[in-house]
């Protein structure tokens, strides 16, 4: 791996491409949030825009792209637990769930 | 049990027969990984914990008309340009260019102080309006709690983040320096950068 990182080692240009496309990708997100869209297919932008950002700072910021796939796959698993913390929990949401908060 | 002395030593020849990493890296950036994996999942917990409370909260006020959405996007722009300073501080790091590489460092130390301070600015502001865990003037108590909690413990990584990058930048100053562990620092730094990107979406954005 070492070998490898050397060779792109001063090229800085590719982190600063990386930043200008995550400056791009915030306004999106900026955009989306602002702009008059039902709650749930905002939520589903915002999040499509913030798994493309992550992927973006992992695969060249923290070089996940150089990396071996058994270390790739090693951080799939907070999102995918997530995912099923997701699942479990949001189901209770759907009825009249107030009693599960103090609202005053 | 009919394995062949040919199937062991298939086994004993691919990446987990022993002797060899799987993952292809030293202990210490597969540690920071490993560490930055279940960092991950106590965020991952905040944020659905507070999606669930805000699902089942009968209304949620505008967070557009709460906060400074100029100050957090200025914040989010902040912690992004930080992240991309330290990817180079890292390659200059590698380049065995020490010189280049603490520049680059402070650059990010001054991210990530700039980005502490707006966020006492923020939680000073927010405080003096009457925020508590347990009462604001606009909603649900949900809505302050879970701005405490989420933005403080990401605040708390920010300054850990900093204290170990000059911890990282004052050792290459004085040359005891290992492109590895500038590599480790930056990529829990990374990480903070990546967690931002999350609560900029859900907290503000959403």
């Amino acid at each position: 791996m070492a070998e490898h990182h050397d060779e792109h080692a001063l090229n800085y240009k590719i982190y600063f491409k990386t930043w200008l496309w995550l400056l791009v990708l915030t306004a999106l997100a900026l955009g989306i949030g602002y702009a008059p869209l039902n709650e749930s297919i905002k939520a589903l932008l915002l999040v499509g825009t913030t798994l493309l950002k992550i992927l973006v700072i992992a695969a060249i910021f923290m070089h996940l792209r150089y990396e071996r796939i058994n270390l790739i796959l090693i951080t799939f698993a907070p999102l995918i637990l997530a995912v099923i913390m997701f699942a479990f929990t949001f189901p209770e949401t759907l009825g009249n769930a107030t009693h599960l908060i103090r609202v005053r | 049990m009919d394995s062949s002395i040919a199937e062991q030593q298939r086994i004993l020849a691919s990446d987990w027969g022993g002797g060899k990493s799987p993952f292809g890296t030293s202990w210490s950036k597969f540690m920071m990984w490993i560490f930055i994996v279940s960092d991950a999942l106590t965020f991952a917990a905040f944020l659905i914990t507070y999606g669930f409370m805000r699902s089942i909260s009968p209304e949620w006020p505008k967070q557009t008309e709460v906060f400074n959405m100029v100050l957090i996007t200025f914040m989010t722009f902040d912690l992004i340009s930080s992240s991309a300073v330290m990817a180079m501080a890292v390659a200059a790091a590698r380049a065995a260019k020490p010189k280049q590489a603490v520049q680059f460092l402070a650059l990010t130390i001054l991210g990530g102080l700039i980005f502490l301070g707006c966020q006492a600015f923020e939680w000073t502001h927010f405080i003096e309006e009457g925020a508590t865990l347990t009462h604001n003037p606009w909603g649900v108590p949900q809505f302050a709690a879970s701005f405490f909690v989420i933005t403080g413990f990401h605040g708390f990584h920010v300054l850990s983040g900093v204290t170990i990058l000059a911890i990282v930048a004052i050792r290459a100053a004085m040359g005891k320096y290992s492109a590895d562990g500038v590599e480790n620092a930056g990529l829990y730094w990374h990480f903070v950068d990546v967690v931002w990107v999350f609560v900029f979406a859900f907290y503000y954005l959403l």
